[in-house]
């Protein structure tokens, strides 16, 4: 049944134009893990997150989230999408910021919280544009957050942030798993990948292995998962 | 100073251009269409301003003259009655009629012409070609008169407007306007062409926010600053620049929000179809420079083109400057049809560009 899955995406094919950016993708995220989406720049995994969140339409093949068939904006209310850049009005307040998407996802508070949460309540009223680049990624955050969304989706949501605050991040990821929150994050960081409960590796829009990092190694017969998707992934070349 | 360093720079920018297609192609066609409209209305075959005749002449001169007139190609005539006169003027059938007194001829033999010309008066361009004509006329019956010096005293009477009126009191009312559309349509093109390149319109649309949600709050907000300039304009014009008003200050008010409303709107429809702030702006000259053209606001939409005088019918800042001066100019009030229909075409227009706006959001997010 797919509405054991947070996420089920079914064969899913979209093209640009001539080129092929998802082929035939099938995947599905349990609720309450974290889920990896692996796989070098450009590989698809932007394209496949924003067919999730209902911002794109597959060609061919059903995109099925919490339920819901996508595209459907009823069921935006319980998904907290973070951006690969950091998205936000860079004109007003951290505050403000987090206050308005919480504002639009139907959430009365929580903003407190999501601000000590990501390390920002001190800055809140600092506005956005004077922000050092990892603390927006962490305003961006906060953002995505704010509504306790069922099930989250991030964009490589470390890019530009420090390692103690990378740690920091996957440790609160961890923490709202276990609470049930689902969480699909993309990376082409290895080390993180490690993180994931379970991961997806995605090469030329196609889904190359899937499974825990140990499954996936073994599967590779490699030590570190690098090699492994190294391995995987040269075998699609030949 | 290295002349490599500037070349690169020179050649980075022709390299920018070179894919930026969109931008190339409005700055060369932007000009031809922007230079061309100005050239047909200006060299164009002008449409005759409708002038009536009233002949009371008991003598043969006043039909001298009016087929002098007949003969001009500066106005198109037609004869009427003198007591019809004033009511054509109103419901816009006629922009002048002249009267030839009863003693017109026996004022010729006294050396001092006086005919009446009755003008509507709101708009000073279409004035201009009449009294040319009649001119014309006179100089034409001056030498039909042999041995005599004819003065020619023309006495002027306005529906609309004084001789005290100058040209900003004609101006200003369309001009105020012009500069709310104006600056509302710039700053709605350009900030929401912002949310779309700092990638919160994305996040916008993986929210649960709803398509009118988005375009209607956005016009609030843009619509409460708008008015608020539009309160300083129509303040800064009344008693700084005091522009004469023969309206209804709540009225002016009323046009001026319906005039930002449809700006708002049409900056965001607009949006969807440039992919930079660059490309945003180009649009400023395309759509206001031939709506400025067009709209009456220069020149009268009477005497233009024909061809030119469809397409000013389907603008709606056409219909909005001619509510402004129809307010200002005339003291309309809505109880006038006139007033009426251009309140209801600028109205309608921004219930339209809702519609547009809220229909193509979804295109193009990233």
């Amino acid at each position: 049944m797919s509405d054991s899955y947070a996420v089920d995406v079914d064969r899913v094919t979209r093209r640009f134009g001539a080129f092929t950016a998802l082929d035939g993708v099938t995947l599905q995220v349990r609720r309450g893990e974290i889920y990896g989406l692996l796989g070098p720049n450009g590989a698809g995994k932007t394209t496949l997150i924003r067919l999730i969140v209902g911002l794109l339409e597959a060609q061919s093949g059903t995109v099925t989230v919490l339920g819901r068939r996508m595209p459907d904006v009823g069921v935006l209310r319980k998904v907290g999408y973070m951006t690969q850049q950091a998205a936000l009005y860079p004109a007003i307040s951290v505050e403000e910021n987090v206050r308005f998407f919480a504002d639009i996802n139907g959430a009365e508070d929580g903003v407190r919280e999501v601000l000590e949460l990501v390390q920002l309540y001190e800055r809140r009223g600092s506005v956005v544009a004077t922000l050092s680049g990892g603390m927006r990624q962490r305003c961006s955050l906060a953002c995505a957050l704010v509504h306790r969304p069922e099930l989250l989706l991030l964009d490589e949501p470390t890019v530009g942030v420090d390692p103690q605050l990378r740690v920091q991040f996957w440790e609160d990821f961890r923490r709202m798993a276990a609470a049930g929150t689902t969480i699909v994050v993309s990376s082409h960081v290895m080390d993180e990948a490690e993180r994931c409960q379970r991961l997806g590796l995605i090469q030329f829009g196609r889904l190359l292995a899937e499974g825990t990092p140990s499954e996936i190694r073994a599967q590779a017969g490699k030590q570190n998962l690098e090699d492994a998707f190294l391995e995987l992934a040269g075998a699609v070349a030949r | 100073m290295s002349g490599h360093r500037v070349a690169a720079i020179t050649r980075r920018l022709m390299q920018g251009f070179r894919r930026d297609r969109r931008t190339l192609a409005l700055l060369f066609v932007a000009p031809i269409i922007i230079l061309g409209l100005l050239g047909y209305l200006l060299r164009g075959s002008a449409s005759a301003p409708a002038v009536g005749i009233a002949n009371q002449d008991s003598g043969p001169l006043g039909a001298i003259v009016t087929n002098s007139l007949d003969q001009s190609s500066l106005i198109h005539t037609s004869t009427i009655a003198a007591s019809d006169g004033d009511a054509k003027l109103k419901d816009g059938t006629l922009v002048a009629y002249i009267v030839f007194p009863t003693d017109f001829t026996a004022q010729v033999q006294s050396g001092n012409v006086a005919p009446q010309v009755h003008l509507e008066g709101s708009q000073p361009g279409e004035d201009s070609p009449v009294v040319q004509a009649l001119q014309q006329a006179m100089i034409g019956l001056s030498s039909q008169v042999a041995g005599r010096s004819v003065h020619f005293q023309p006495q002027v009477i306005r529906l609309y407007g004084s001789s005290s009126y100058d040209t900003l009191d004609y101006f200003g009312a369309a001009f105020i306007g012009l500069v709310v559309f104006f600056l509302v349509f710039v700053i709605t093109i350009v900030s929401f062409l912002n949310e779309r390149s700092q990638g919160t319109l994305e996040r916008l649309m993986a929210s649960p926010l709803r398509r009118g949600e988005i375009v209607l709050g956005y016009m609030i907000g843009f619509t409460v600053l708008a008015l608020v300039q539009a309160a300083e304009v129509l303040v800064f014009s009344l008693a700084i620049l005091k522009v004469q008003n023969q309206g209804n200050v709540a009225l002016i008010f009323g046009m001026e929000a319906l005039m930002a409303i449809a700006a708002v709107n049409l900056g965001i429809f607009l949006s969807m179809f440039a992919r930079s702030e660059f490309q945003a702006v180009q649009f400023i000259p395309l759509v206001i420079v031939p709506q400025m053209l067009l709209s009456g606001i220069i020149f009268p939409v009477t005497t233009e083109p024909k061809v030119l005088q469809y397409l000013s019918d389907v603008l709606p800042l056409t219909y909005a400057v001619d509510g402004m001066r129809d307010i200002m100019v005339k003291g309309a009030d809505l109880t006038w049809p006139a007033l009426q229909l251009d309140a209801g075409v600028v109205a309608g227009f921004c219930v339209l560009l809702i519609v547009a706006g809220t229909a193509t959001l979804r295109r193009r997010i990233a």
